[in-house]
């Protein structure tokens, strides 16, 4: 059996002979092709359509697209006024956009060690703020929740505002409130892997700041008020509203895909914590709703059972190999080996498993099977 | 009512939406959306076009200039030149590096005067961006001979002069760069956004490829800081199908330019074809007296026009804290007060481009005899 890590060719299937119904697809090219007859490429009707659905869903006053996370994250900073000679203190554990988002403006990434669950280990925070220190950005790393509430804490005492970068966070909530609306902005990414995923890259800012949604919505578009006037120098930085009819189409099944994937996860959880000699499922908190972006546990024996199931089918992948802080584009800010105990660990032991809402039950007893019959080796 | 429209997306779309739709559909037997196959196609292709050995797509016309820059290594306090009469994101690149965009006036043509490039000259220039505005290339020749001399790289502002040439050679492939943006208004555009660089450099074209893709060198590994910035695979399938028009749609503006200057040279500035090059008209712009009475009668009539753009640059809100002032480059300023953009798309038409002409005709010649321009043909 073979089961993929991505399932794009299963999500986007187009009907074939015999098909009784349309597929997703067939609907989403019906509505490219009446959108392509008008026109409306740039900052369109459908993308301020998907912009307020998209606010909806998080529970914020705006929603702002823009071209993909990373610059969700980067017109979050520089909407903020952080730049050169500043600090944005983040996990040291994520992918590399989110540290390559703060160097983009020009601020240094202060990195933070990991806890358990891996997400910003709050009781470190405080330890590296600096007179220097602009942001706080705690990440949503695998649609697990960082402790939101310690950080507003630690935020309002230092008067420091937390921009959260939520890109795998899409419908993760804390008590029922979702990830992107605890800080003064949240950043989401709809890259084809992501829950809520379009055709092309993608992103968008949360906020309930008018002020800063008004920068905002200037700065993605080349600072203009109008088509001839300037109020500041801007980026390029639109989400396609060719992706937001995508994204329209998508956007209801949302809260199924989470929900689909928790189950998968729940069987996952079940199965390997009986195999605790062998794998530390992260502890799973009540109050979270995690959506599972990543199925990521930490396992013995990493880099053999990684082989042992892509040998067997089972597209295992690791996010990721390297500490972050240990990247050579990190080497200018002077860490070394031991500044992140967990992050190294993890860094040497997780592994993700497909968890993905397409998944059918067999292929994730295959999955299961596949890890037990390399630790009964 | 409107008769004539400045541009006609819509008819556009409409003939090319079945084909834009099969491309599109070819995608999904892979589902590489992001850096795909129909990237690398329209990269090869756009680099045979242009006659370079590389290009590379990435999310704008923009964002095409400043990868170019930073790829240069340029930032803070470094001084990059330019011409103060583009779209404003020709200086916002340079800003957006940390360096400051240094103007240099323009000359009638529209295009950076190359006679005032060496007194804008300090130790802290890194680069030129001359722009081929309105799809005429720049004055290349002593463009490049003045950045040879200063050890200066050249970043072509191609963004609105693709299939554009000089001294037979392509815009793209004149400096050390080319910017070419997609945007849906470009003659060679996108359904959404989109630009792509094309160059000789290998070095150049290394770091790019990186830059705009996180800094990433493979998977897991990062040696550079980098960005967000793909050509959708996409929009690069649309391109694909649009670049087979190109050419076609280029001719047509062409012969759009010819019939205008045939009809208007003695009655308004149209602009002026020079033997060693010929022109994309992205736009096609002309030079009048009474500019805002004239748009009011065009509009009158029915007849959609533009102005590409009526603000310069550096006299721009933003622009404040670069310290320059009204009255800095006096033949950019003026023609700020005097151009306007006729319709010229692809498949506009004879009837059409006939009642643009005659409205002018009749606004200077038949109408008020009053507004007779002051200005002569050159």
């Amino acid at each position: 059996m073979k089961v993929d890590f991505s399932y794009l060719s299963r999500q986007f299937r187009l009907s074939e002979s015999g098909d009784s119904k349309e597929t997703l697809t067939d609907l989403i090219f019906t509505d490219l092709k009446e959108f392509i007859k008008t026109g409306d490429f740039t900052l369109g009707k459908k993308l301020e359509e998907f912009e307020e659905k998209f606010a909806g869903l998080v529970g914020v006053k705006h929603a702002i697209g823009v071209n993909s996370g990373t610059d969700a994250l980067t017109l979050s900073l520089k909407a903020l006024g952080i730049g050169t000679g500043d600090e944005v203190i983040t996990c040291a554990e994520t992918f590399i956009a989110t540290a390559g988002a703060i160097a983009a403006t020009g601020a240094n990434p202060v990195f933070v060690d990991v806890n358990d669950t891996f997400t910003i280990d709050v009781s470190l925070v405080e330890k590296a703020i600096t007179k220097n220190t602009k942001a706080i950005m705690p990440v949503w790393f695998t649609g697990a929740a960082p402790d939101m509430q310690a950080l507003l804490d630690i935020g309002n005492k230092f008067g420091i505002p937390i921009v959260e970068d939520s890109c795998c966070g899409i419908d993760a909530d804390i008590n029922g409130k979702k990830a992107g609306s605890f800080g003064t902005t949240g950043s989401f990414s709809f890259h084809p892997l992501k829950n809520l995923n379009v055709w092309s890259d993608g992103g968008m800012i949360t906020t309930s700041s008018d002020e800063l949604a008004n920068k905002l919505r200037l700065m993605r578009n080349h600072g203009l008020v109008n088509r001839d006037e300037v109020e500041i120098f801007g980026y390029n930085s639109r989400l396609d509203t060719f992706q937001a009819v995508v994204a329209l189409r998508l956007f209801d099944q949302v809260k199924s895909i989470t929900e689909a994937r928790i189950a998968n996860a729940n069987k996952l959880d079940a199965a390997f914590f009986e195999l605790n000699d062998f794998i530390q499922v992260p502890e799973r908190d009540a109050k979270v709703r995690h959506n599972y972006h990543l199925y990521m546990v930490r396992v013995k024996n990493r880099d053999e059972l990684l082989k042992f199931c892509n040998d067997k089918g089972v597209d295992a992948k690791v996010h990721y190999p390297i500490p972050l802080p240990y990247q050579k584009c990190c080497s200018h800010l002077g860490y070394k080996r031991g500044d992140f105990p967990k992050t190294e660990r993890d860094c040497a032991t997780i592994i993700s498993f497909p968890a993905h809402q397409h998944l059918i039950a067999e292929e994730v007893q295959y999955i299961i099977e596949t890890v037990k019959e390399f630790y009964s080796k | 009512m409107i008769k004539v429209p400045y541009i006609d997306l819509k008819s556009q779309h409409a003939l090319l939406k079945r084909e834009i739709m099969v491309a599109i559909e070819m995608i999904f037997d892979r589902c590489d959306f992001i850096l795909g196959e129909e990237v690398e196609k329209f990269e090869n292709s756009i680099a045979a076009y242009c006659g370079t050995s590389y290009a590379l797509g990435v999310n704008s016309g923009t964002d095409a200039l400043f990868l170019c820059l930073k790829a240069y290594g340029i930032g803070t306090g470094d001084e990059v030149i330019t011409a103060p009469n583009s779209f404003l994101a020709s200086a916002t690149v340079i800003s957006a590096t940390g360096a400051k965009p240094v103007f240099v006036d323009i000359r009638e043509d529209l295009n950076i005067n190359p006679e005032l490039l060496e007194v804008a000259i300090t130790k802290r220039t890194k680069a030129i961006i001359p722009v081929h505005l309105t799809g005429k290339p720049a004055d290349m020749a002593p463009i490049m001979k003045i950045a040879a001399k200063h050890g200066l790289k050249v970043i072509e502002d191609s963004a609105q002069a693709i299939a554009a040439e000089y001294n037979g050679n392509k815009t793209g492939a004149l400096g050390d760069a080319g910017c070419f943006s997609l945007h849906p208004l470009k003659t060679l555009n996108a359904c959404g956004d989109g630009g792509i660089i094309t160059t000789d450099d290998k070095t150049l074209y290394d770091t790019i490829k990186q830059l705009r893709n996180i800094g990433l060198k493979n998977r897991d590994e990062s040696d550079i800081w980098g960005y967000n910035s793909r050509l959708d695979t996409i929009q690069a399938a649309i391109l694909n199908v649009k670049l087979k028009y190109l050419d076609e749609w280029t001719a047509d503006r062409r012969s759009n330019a010819d019939y205008y200057c045939s009809k208007l040279a003695n009655i308004v500035k149209v602009p002026q074809q020079e033997a060693h090059e010929k022109q994309a008209y992205h736009t096609f712009v002309i030079q009048v007296d009474n500019r805002e009475q004239l748009v009011t009668f065009m509009t009158e009539h029915g007849i959609e026009t533009k102005i590409h753009y009526p603000i310069p640059i550096h006299l721009q809100k933003a622009a404040a804290k670069l310290g320059y002032k009204k009255g800095d480059f006096p033949v950019c300023e003026k023609a700020a007060d005097r151009i306007l953009s006729l319709p010229i798309y692809q498949g506009l038409g004879v009837e059409k481009q006939r009642l643009v002409a005659d409205a002018i005709i009749s606004f200077y010649l038949i109408n008020d005899k009053s507004n007779l321009p002051t200005f002569t043909k050159l």
